[in-house]
């Protein structure tokens, strides 16, 4: 479904992704890892299309989309959700998702999308009306991911969802994204803290200084790894 | 008794006016993080739009609000493409400070191409309506203040329906608040900028024709209105909507109170004095936040 082959990207003339190569299949949650500020969320961004590719090439259900703008990659679903949420803070609930659903075909089912939002994430139906300000931590997250769902998301990108989340929170997030995985669209999940997505991952790369340098399925990348340096461990 | 309500409904009347006026400035800061300095020329070029149909072409006054609101909001689209959009995301550049005069310069432009066509006189333009409203007692009210008020509700009534329904309006709602997340969204940016200077130029075409009748129509008509304007901006706190209509109605009853006690004299040193208040006091306005930089 994504396919990311040697790709580099940076700020300016600062490198921060060094030969990148992952890539997605539908239905599977692919999990990057690794320390922070390794380019994990970096990464997110110019898949995004919100920082340009230096090398590299990004493709997406068989298009080429490197150097396309955000809307055209939105378009095309490939739906980033940022780290921390970015909401509309002034706006509703509701205003938040149909903001969602912004591209004209998304706008069109809007009704239809935001339903299945609320069914999702019954939570929100309740606090419709409420500025986005006034939720709680998980509410926002949960209204993050909802917003990317509104428009015609084929693959969400979700950037480190259990920031600053309690744990029990925490576990309620990484069950939504499984659902989300399974019913609505395929998911690449960023973490930093690996063991928080142990259960649901697929497939896992590992980021080290803007490079791939292990990738597995769970159980290949083992108990080792999680326990390295790469995740953050004391002794690192 | 009589004479405060007769200086209650002119400060509400006026309120209305600086409230569709400032909404331009509100609206642009908000999107673009700077301020428009051409928005009293978009009334100014407003209302010489209305004069030209409703005079030479004999138009009916409410032909004239249109015609000098679509063309207010055409300036504001040229004047986006000549002075905004050429500095946007430009990294050698101050953009707000760069922004602010260059739109200064753009309406010191459209103030000296209105005097080439039309002399610098003053041009005076028909009220919507004629005649005076008899409240009670001694108080009336001239039947255009109540067409001003009636027609600047519509417009701030319009506005806000359009900002909390409709996708360009959420847009524009949306970019103002968190850059990065609308472009997730795939909102369009550059798009949303020039809709948004578009919509400031109605807002402020249509506030200069409703004050056309009472102030003429001349090269130098935006002046007092942008000054009318920051001041309330800066009351409000730099691009808060709320805050605009807010402080909008407090200057404008402020303004008509002075006038009325004092004497009109004093309404404008009044008003200075109260901006300088307000910048030591909380120059964040009423309602503005704190704001990080941005573009």
């Amino acid at each position: 479904m994504l396919e990311v082959s040697n790709l580099s990207a940076g700020y300016g003339a600062a490198t921060v992704l060094q030969d990148v190569s992952i890539s997605v299949d539908e239905g599977k949650i692919v999990v990057v890892t690794g320390p922070n500020g390794h380019g994990k969320t970096t990464l997110l961004r110019v898949l995004s299309g919100l920082l340009p590719v230096n090398h590299g090439e990004i493709e997406f259900c068989g298009e080429r989309l490197n150097g396309r703008s955000a809307a055209t990659i939105v378009a095309h679903g490939l739906v980033h959700i940022p780290q921390g949420d970015l909401l509309f803070v002034d706006l509703t609930v509701e205003q938040n998702l149909f903001m969602g659903a912004y591209l004209r075909n998304a706008w069109k089912a809007r009704r239809e999308r935001i339903r299945r939002v609320y069914e999702l994430f019954p939570r929100l139906e309740e606090r419709r009306a409420q500025q986005a300000r006034t939720l709680s931590g998980g509410e926002r997250r949960m209204l993050g991911i909802g917003r990317g769902l509104m428009s015609n998301a084929k693959l969400l990108m979700v950037d480190e969802p259990a920031l600053g989340l309690a744990p029990v929170l925490i576990q309620e997030v990484y069950a939504t994204l499984a659902r989300v995985a399974r019913s609505e669209a395929t998911v690449l999940l960023v973490e930093e803290t690996l063991a928080n997505a142990k259960d649901i991952a697929d497939y896992v790369y590992l980021i080290d200084t803007g490079r791939i340098v292990h990738q597995g399925t769970m159980a290949e990348i083992g108990a080792d790894v999680l326990t390295s340096t790469y995740l953050g461990s004391k002794e690192g | 008794m009589e004479t405060l309500v007769q200086a209650l409904i002119s400060g509400l009347v006026f309120g209305a006016i600086y409230a569709i006026m400032t909404m331009g400035l509100t609206l642009i800061y908000g999107c673009l993080r700077t301020l428009n300095m051409a928005q009293g020329a978009f009334g100014m070029v407003g209302g010489y739009a209305a004069w030209v149909v409703t005079t030479d072409m004999g138009a009916p006054p409410i032909v004239g609000l249109f015609v000098g609101a679509l063309a207010a909001a055409g300036i504001g689209i040229l004047t986006h493409f000549i002075s905004i959009k050429p500095l946007v995301g430009r990294k050698d550049i101050d953009f707000e400070m760069t922004a602010y005069i260059s739109t200064l310069v753009v309406a010191i432009m459209f103030s000296a191409a209105i005097i080439l066509l039309f002399g610098a006189r003053n041009k005076a333009i028909e009220p919507l309506v004629e005649g005076r409203l008899h409240v009670f007692g001694t108080v009336t009210v001239a039947w255009q203040q109540v067409a001003v008020a009636a027609v600047a509700l519509i417009c701030l009534g319009g506005l806000s329906l359009m900002l909390s329904r409709s996708r360009q309006g959420l847009s524009i709602m949306a970019v103002a608040q968190q850059f990065d997340a609308a472009k997730l969204m795939g909102v369009p940016a550059g798009r949303v900028y020039w809709v948004t200077m578009a919509l400031a130029g109605l807002l402020g075409g249509i506030a200069g024709v409703l004050l056309a009748p009472l102030y003429f129509v001349s090269p130098s008509a935006g002046d007092l209105p942008i000054l009318k304007g920051l001041t309330v901006a800066v009351v409000a706190g730099l691009g808060s909507i709320r805050g605009t209509i807010y402080a909008a109605f407090i200057i404008g009853l402020i303004e008509a109170l002075v006038a009325t006690y004092f004497g009109s004299l004093w309404s404008l040193p009044v008003l200075f004095a109260l901006i300088i208040v307000f910048m030591i006091v909380r120059p964040y306005g009423l309602f503005g936040k704190r704001e990080e930089e941005r573009l």
